[in-house]
């Protein structure tokens, strides 16, 4: 006990004694996550598009004001000629074009359905297919409304048609908001970095002869890595009950599970996630190296396969096995659920006991790499 | 009535995948002795600091220490050596004093004879006046015997030192191989490896390294004594030239250099100094002084270097 307290209590000295690595250890994750949730929010707004209208009706241009109304499409330009829309998409002032043919509003009279077309941006596939999807969503409605004002007209009643009533409902993210799914998932990524301060405080001591050091003297190998993992652990921790006061206080995303169940699982993860960090620094030589191995196997992956970005069930099979082997995984599923939710260990307990196997097994590797360290 | 080695090796041998860095190495260090490992960089002096001091494991052979074996006890070996690394370097950002006091917990010194030690060890190696210094802000010196006070603060009866003063100026080493001789008197078994001859002539018993391999073990003085004949000095205008036309005298067995001056083993000094004047001033080549040296560590030394490097 006494030795574990020595090498922690160092390690505060270490973290407290330099006003920069203070800063950087205490603060970095949850600065992360605000900048990544800045960042990296995949909802698109705001889509400039031109128009060219051939047909100038007074249909066209109720059609016109139908896509462009709310939040979604902006009307950057009316263009006069297919040279206008060609110059402003090779200018990149506009991810999509709509063009609207000659006899738009005789079509629709005559229910022959809309002729016009489509120009997207494809450098930048994701507004281009959302400006489609809109427009087409915008289209069929118009059509729709066509379609009925007709029927009335012609005393057919609506009912006899048929049509699918789908009615949408979304739970847990009523507005749909990437980043109410995206801040819990990032936890598990910007916990990453007091892993990556312990790599770097292992690899330091392995490039200054320290570890040589404290390897001759009788502490023992689990003592020196629980003494050297515990302050990060704590600074862990204070990120865990910052980063949810920003994403409810801030962010105005709503935590519904339990504070406790989070703040244990938390710390689960975190001795998980740290041991990696450990293996990585007993295995390298240099700060520069653990510094580089630690983006290549806890932030990459964290970022890639965790299911933060991109889901687990669009990842082929073998990657996904990959994928279930990260801690990070499971931590990310875990944070969803306590977040919008508000689930329980009811319902994470699978996932906990991976945790908790990860954590076991990567700490037991840890242990056994600092044994042969030097050998 | 012979008594029992304190460390104690038996072909200790280790391999690093293709290189064997010690190779078959068999030594007994009797109590209160001060030995000295010397021997070129890459030889395997800090390997068998590594072994001894429980790093690495053996890959062929055996040790002990105080009779502790050194495959399967190591843990019970270590409260009773004070290792230090050849790289040593202390927690820069801890205070001369948190350093030792960091190394006190880790050996397990009780918190009542904390106080006692450190001041004593403080005062010994000339820190005192240092003690709420940061490491980093000592000199390389200082940091040396630092290092040196925390491998001492559980009383060791053992110590294992990897070169300890290469990189320090001339003044430190000194301060350090006056502590060490303290220490020694005193009572502590030390082993020491170092490149410097002068160090090694400091020591009771020298070890003599050679690609990982024992090639000689006795005192300072024997193995000067081993070295026949005698050896002059010769400081000359231009030491290339006056190296050709010295090396084929006769009786002149071995010539080394120094820097601008030249060192010639022969066989008798006062019967081939004459004849050493006759040949620079025949080759024209003009010298400041030749006389006769006394034999060091150094000479003996290279040239059991060269005997093995020409077998």
């Amino acid at each position: 006990m006494r030795h574990i307290w020595a090498m922690t209590r160092k390690e505060f000295d270490h973290i407290f004694r330099d006003r920069g690595t203070l800063f950087l250890v205490l603060f970095t994750p949850t600065l992360v996550l605000l900048l990544m949730a800045y960042a990296l929010t995949v909802d698109i707004q705001h889509v400039p598009i031109a128009v060219l209208d051939y047909d100038r009706s007074q249909t066209s241009l109720a059609f016109i004001q139908k896509i462009t109304a709310g939040q979604d499409l902006d009307i950057y330009a009316y263009a006069n000629s297919m040279d206008d829309i060609n110059n402003l998409l090779m200018r990149g002032q506009i991810k999509a074009a709509v063009i609207i043919a000659p006899g738009f509003a005789a079509d629709l009279q005559a229910l022959r359905g809309l002729k016009m077309q489509v120009i997207i941006d494809g450098t930048e596939p994701n507004s281009g297919n959302f400006a489609v999807q809109h427009i087409s969503q915008r289209a069929q409605e118009f059509i729709d409304a066509a379609l009925a004002g007709q029927l009335r007209a012609a005393g057919i009643p609506l009912t006899s048609l048929q049509l699918p009533d789908v009615r949408v409902q979304t739970w847990f993210n009523p507005d749909l908001k990437s980043r109410n799914a995206l801040i819990p998932g990032l936890i598990s990524m910007v916990l990453g970095f007091p892993a990556l301060s312990v790599a770097l405080t292992l690899a330091h001591e392995r490039e200054h002869g320290t570890l040589e050091q404290l390897l001759a003297t009788p502490i023992r190998r689990a003592e020196l890595l629980l003494g050297k993992i515990v302050p990060y652990i704590a600074v862990g921790l204070l990120n865990v009950v910052l980063i949810p006061i920003l994403a409810i206080a801030w962010f105005r995303i709503s935590f519904n599970g339990s504070f406790p169940l989070f703040f244990a699982l938390s710390a689960l993860f975190l001795f998980a996630v740290l041991s990696m960090g450990m293996i990585v620094g007993v295995f390298m030589r240099t700060q520069a190296a653990a510094l580089a191995l630690s983006f290549l196997v806890i932030f990459f992956p964290g970022f890639f396969l965790t299911g933060i970005f991109f889901p687990l069930a669009s990842m082929p099979e073998e990657m996904r096995m990959e994928s279930l082997m990260l801690p990070g995984t499971h931590y990310a599923i875990i944070t969803r659920g306590l977040f919008l939710p508000g689930v329980g260990l009811d319902v994470l307990w699978p996932h906990v006991l991976a945790l908790l196997g990860l954590g076991i097994v990567i700490g037991a590797f840890s242990l056994h790499f600092v044994r042969r360290a030097l050998d | 009535m012979t008594v029992s080695p304190i460390i104690a090796t038996d072909h200790l041998t280790r391999n690093f995948k293709s290189v064997r860095a010690v190779d078959g190495l068999t030594l007994a260090i009797a109590p209160g002795e001060l030995f000295g490992l010397v021997g070129p960089d890459g030889t395997g002096k800090t390997t068998v600091l590594r072994l001894l001091a429980g790093l690495l494991s053996i890959s062929e052979g055996a040790g002990t220490i105080l009779g502790h074996d050194l495959r399967t006890q190591t843990e019970a070996i270590k409260p009773h050596i004070g290792y230090m690394a050849q790289q040593f370097s202390l927690y820069a950002e801890l205070s001369v004093l948190e350093n030792l006091h960091f190394f006190a917990e880790l050996f397990d010194v009780s918190p009542r004879d904390l106080v006692g030690r450190t001041e004593r060890l403080l005062a010994f190696a000339g820190l005192t006046e240092f003690k709420a210094r940061r490491a980093a802000h000592l000199s390389g010196g200082m940091q040396k015997k630092l290092a040196l006070a925390c491998t001492l603060i559980h009383q060791p009866e053992i110590l294992l030192l990897d070169e300890p003063t290469t990189g320090v100026d001339p003044i430190s080493r000194r301060e350090f191989w006056n502590i060490l001789t303290e220490l020694h008197i005193q009572g502590t078994n030390i082993l020491v490896s170092t490149p410097y001859m002068d160090e090694a002539d400091r020591c009771s018993r020298v070890g003599l390294m050679y690609a990982g391999k024992l090639i000689e073990c006795d005192s300072p003085q024997h193995i000067r004594g081993q070295l026949a004949g005698d050896v002059i000095e010769v400081q000359p205008e231009d030491w290339q030239r006056a190296l050709t036309a010295l090396s084929g005298l006769p009786g002149v067995r071995e010539v080394q250099t120094y820097g601008e001056s030249l060192h010639l083993l022969v066989d008798a000094g006062q019967q081939r100094l004459p004849e050493v004047e006759a040949a620079l001033r025949e080759a024209g080549i003009g010298y400041r002084s030749v006389r006769l040296a006394p034999p060091r560590m150094e000479e003996a030394f290279i040239s059991l270097m060269r005997k093995m490097e020409a077998a």
